[in-house]
């Protein structure tokens, strides 16, 4: 038996099956290429919201706030003693009047500013920024610091966490389903486009069993057929999610602006380290199960034994 | 003259079975039909064979039929339609089992084949349609050598064994021609060279020249005789009695599933 012809002979058959049967072949091609460029933007979001999770625990402090006209003594006091809490990694403080001054320079035009003159409407507003060392001992240390004398409020980033992990939830409950819908749908156009290659070499494939051609030998173009579509259908979606990484993320997160726009991205390659294998194999995979279960339908009504 | 010409095809395809599937052989040795004298072995054997389509009694397309083809033998199965001729076709071909008997082909008991075995069984069988079952969108060098193709034959042999055939049915010159551009006698020339090109010990012809006009009958029958002669078994399924009277070869008349005469010459039983 000559293996390497006898590939070569179905590998050239599977890629003629897909010429005979170009309209179904784009189908399941296109709607493959849809469900993995769907899955891509999905795990685009995903893996940048856990990313941002994960920076927002870690990263961004909690703000606490003092009592109305507290001594700067207090909170010099105030921020040794929060220093000194194991779950603490840093205190800064911010003075009411450099508070005043970024509130301006960002919120304010130059002419709206000056009305204002020296007053400052923010002078109860200095504040620690606390930033700690784990996430896990954030909520008890936050509580223990809201009990000490002389704080008036303390805004913890839980909200924040909170809104991202429903989102996080939403999204991946959503992509779920949607991607298993299209999952489906990719599979029955990739079993019709079998059947159809099937039904054409009906008469191949009968003279074939007779002139004693193995199982695998007349399964083979039909499964190369599916893993080709599989293949084609994941390295599109790859492709354009890959030079589109940057600007499809940026897109997303100007519509989230209030969630996304302080926090960094997880980069390209990190991101297909992850997503090309796992596109690829959902491709392939499918391709190549959906070939071989409808073979097994298909090609019951030849074995006659 | 080549290699094929000189060694009787028979011979060779019993060697490349017998080397290539050991399990093969230990059926052959399980089996009760191991021959005594290799000229007068039979490399078919009927035993007590029923077959019932359906399961049921009422679609008895054969009953207890037994008969025995001797190696390098030509034999003609006639009856009228329905009596059950290409029944016996599809049971030595396995691509249906009987209700009742046993069937031996080359020593091998087909009931005891496997799945995986009936596909290399095959490859020492050439088979013959009416309808010649030629791939229409492949010319005749193409549907010759998908045979070889099949069976997984070295790339560069098939060159070789395709263009062999097609000289021995005089088809050489047409090898680029679709089968749409040739006769009826040419296409079922083609459907010969495809069945040889794997030089199988037994050919079997259903109703070969069902579809041809009486000149392209006689070309083929002339072709299979040829064959015949060079060591291949044949058995062809058939109704036409001019040819069978002409050629006076072993006759076995089947009539509803029954065999109502088994010998030498013509047509015989209506």
């Amino acid at each position: 038996m000559n293996s390497f012809g006898s590939f070569a002979y179905c590998f050239h058959q599977g890629i003629k099956n897909i010429r005979r049967n170009k309209l179904f072949s784009i189908a399941s091609v296109a709607t493959m290429t849809a469900c993995l460029f769907l899955f891509g933007i999905m795990y685009f979001i995903l893996i940048n919201v856990q990313y941002m999770l994960l920076e927002a625990e870690t990263n961004v402090g909690v703000t606490v706030f003092f009592d109305e006209g507290i001594e700067d003594e207090q909170i010099a006091n105030l921020k040794q003693r929060i220093e000194a809490m194991e779950a603490v990694r840093s205190v800064v403080y911010k003075s009411a009047a450099q508070t005043w001054e970024e509130y301006k320079e960002t919120h304010l035009t130059d002419e709206l500013a000056e009305t204002f003159g020296t007053d400052n409407p923010l002078e109860d507003s200095a504040s620690f920024s606390i930033f700690f060392e784990s996430v896990e001992e954030q909520t008890e240390t936050v509580a223990q610091i809201a009990m000490l004398p002389g704080i008036r409020k303390v805004n913890d980033t839980e909200d924040m966490v909170n809104t991202l992990t429903r989102l996080n939830r939403i999204l991946s409950i959503g992509s779920v389903i949607i991607i298993g819908l299209l999952l489906c749908i990719a599979t029955f156009l990739i079993s019709t486009t079998v059947t159809m290659g099937v039904s054409i070499r009906r008469k191949e494939i009968s003279i074939m069993h007779l002139i004693g051609a193995t199982d695998i030998f007349i399964r083979a173009p039909f499964l190369v057929e599916g893993v080709i579509i599989g293949l084609l259908g994941a390295c599109i979606p790859l492709s354009i999610l890959y030079a589109l990484y940057y600007k499809i993320i940026e897109l997303i997160a100007s519509k989230f602006s209030s969630l996304f726009s302080t926090l960094n991205f997880v980069n390209t390659s990190e991101v297909f380290q992850v997503l090309a294998p796992v596109s690829l194999c959902i491709g392939v995979g499918i391709g190549f199960l959906g070939s071989y279960f409808t073979l097994n339908k298909q090609l019951r009504n030849f074995r006659q034994l | 003259m080549s290699d094929w010409e000189n060694v009787p095809a028979s011979e060779l395809q019993e060697q490349k079975i017998q080397e290539s599937d050991p399990a093969l052989e230990s059926v052959s040795e399980n089996s009760s039909r191991a021959p005594i004298n290799p000229l007068d072995a039979p490399v078919i054997v009927l035993e007590h064979v029923s077959k019932e389509y359906d399961g049921t009694t009422e679609n008895h397309a054969l009953t207890d039929v037994s008969f025995s083809v001797k190696k390098g033998e030509f034999v003609f199965i006639v009856g009228p339609s329905g009596s059950g001729k290409s029944t016996m076709i599809r049971l030595m071909m396995k691509e249906i089992s009987p209700t009742e008997g046993r069937i031996y082909v080359a020593g091998k008991d087909l009931a005891k084949l496997r799945k995986r075995q009936v596909c290399k069984y095959r490859r020492s069988i050439g088979i013959v349609f009416q309808d010649f079952r030629l791939l229409q969108d492949r010319n005749v060098y193409e549907n010759v050598a998908f045979a070889q193709q099949v069976v997984g034959a070295p790339k560069r042999r098939i060159p070789k064994e395709v263009s062999k055939m097609l000289n021995l049915v005089g088809l050489s010159g047409k090898y680029k021609n679709r089968p749409t551009e040739l006769s009826g006698g040419e296409q079922q020339r083609v459907a010969l060279a495809r069945a040889l090109v794997n030089n199988p010990m037994i050919l079997l012809a259903d109703e070969p020249t069902g579809n041809l006009d009486p000149q392209n009958s006689w070309e083929i029958m002339n072709l299979l005789e040829e064959i015949n002669r060079r060591g291949t078994t044949v058995v062809v399924v058939t109704h036409n009695r001019e040819i069978v009277d002409r050629m006076q070869k072993r006759v076995i008349s089947v009539q509803s599933g029954v065999i109502v005469e088994d010998k030498k010459g013509g047509y015989g039983h209506e």
